[in-house]
């Protein structure tokens, strides 16, 4: 596997969690969560994929969805966490959590 | 940025492109919102972009960002032909999952090949139920120089070959074509279902967020 494959693995396996970690403090619509993410992180490759990664947590029922015509020069669809995606979100942080843990103590490991 | 009138057919253009796309394997309904959501998008970014160092060239920097049309379809395709496959079963929505996979990689591939081949065996055997009452002569088990070789229609049989069997073959093909038929489909839902798992998932996890840590991670 090349290092870009691994890479790209790892964004994919990262952008769920990255999107409804976004969504966990309020409602936001699609750019506003390209930007949030753009911000801190580099998991968003190209803006279009994006929209159907949330069509999907959409479709789980992790989030729900409603297109707001006053909040802003043009309708937006805002995005809201579930209870069954606050649910999923506890669930992924504690493992990537418990993950990232293991993955640093090999790094120290590694390093001694 | 204020788009001029080249601008906005081109904005127009493409999110013609992305609905229709859409449209081959999503309801109308569901295309056109997906597409109000990318045009929504796009005039965020038009507004918030300086006119430089011309139009074109920040609107065509937008939407490389965005990704082509088909792109973006393809996306959507992939994000969502495979959960309609796994939670309704039906076999348009199976065959168009099996067949994304199959682009996906090697193990896509070498997946969708095998259930290919599961279906076409079951439509063989029911082919066969289907001739026999046609071609009673020539559907059947064909045996050469006394051994049993085929199941299925030989039409100009050479010498030391022959088909043999009743209409109960009809019966026998039929049964064996709907048994083979269904155990495909499930071993595709089940394919399709792993697939996703695996997909969704962060690698030492399974794919729904429950926590069953995978064998051996």
């Amino acid at each position: 596997m090349s290092l870009e494959t691994w890479q790209e693995q790892l964004r994919r396996g990262g952008l769920e969690l990255a999107v409804l970690l976004c969504l966990a403090g309020r409602a936001r619509y699609g750019l506003e969560v390209i930007r949030h993410l753009q911000e801190g992180t580099d998991l968003v490759v190209t803006e279009g994929t994006l929209y159907p990664l949330m069509a999907r947590l959409t479709g789980e029922g992790l989030l729900t969805s409603e297109w707001r015509e006053d909040q802003g020069p043009h309708p937006r669809k805002y995005y809201t966490l579930s209870a069954r995606g606050r649910q999923r979100l506890e669930q992924m942080s504690g493992h990537w959590r418990e993950f990232t843990g293991k993955i640093d103590r090999l790094l120290e490991e590694a390093k001694r | 940025m204020m788009l001029s009138e080249a601008g906005q057919a081109r904005v127009r253009g493409y999110l013609y492109v992305l609905e229709r796309s859409l449209r081959t394997f999503q309801s109308v309904e569901a295309a056109r919102d997906a597409t109000r959501e990318v045009e929504s998008h796009i005039r965020d970014r038009v507004e918030e972009a300086p006119a430089e160092p011309d139009e074109r060239t920040a609107l065509e920097g937008i939407l490389a960002r965005l990704g082509t049309p088909t792109r973006v379809a393809r996306a959507y395709s992939t994000e969502l032909a495979v959960d309609e496959a796994v939670a309704t079963g039906r076999l348009g929505a199976v065959a168009r999952a099996v067949g994304q996979l199959a682009a996906t990689g090697v193990t896509g591939f070498l997946g969708a090949l095998g259930l290919f081949s599961g279906y076409a065996i079951g439509l063989g055997f029911v082919a066969v139920a289907v001739l026999k009452p046609i071609f009673p002569a020539n559907v059947g088990f064909i045996w050469r120089n006394g051994v049993p070789m085929a199941l299925g229609a030989h039409f100009n049989l050479p010498p030391g070959t022959e088909v043999r069997g009743g209409y109960w073959v009809m019966l026998f093909a039929l049964a064996a074509g709907m048994l083979v038929l269904v155990l495909t489909h499930r071993a595709a839902r089940r394919f399709l279902a792993w697939w996703r798992s695996r997909r969704s998932g962060v690698f030492p996890f399974d794919g729904h967020g429950t926590g069953r840590p995978r064998p051996g991670a």
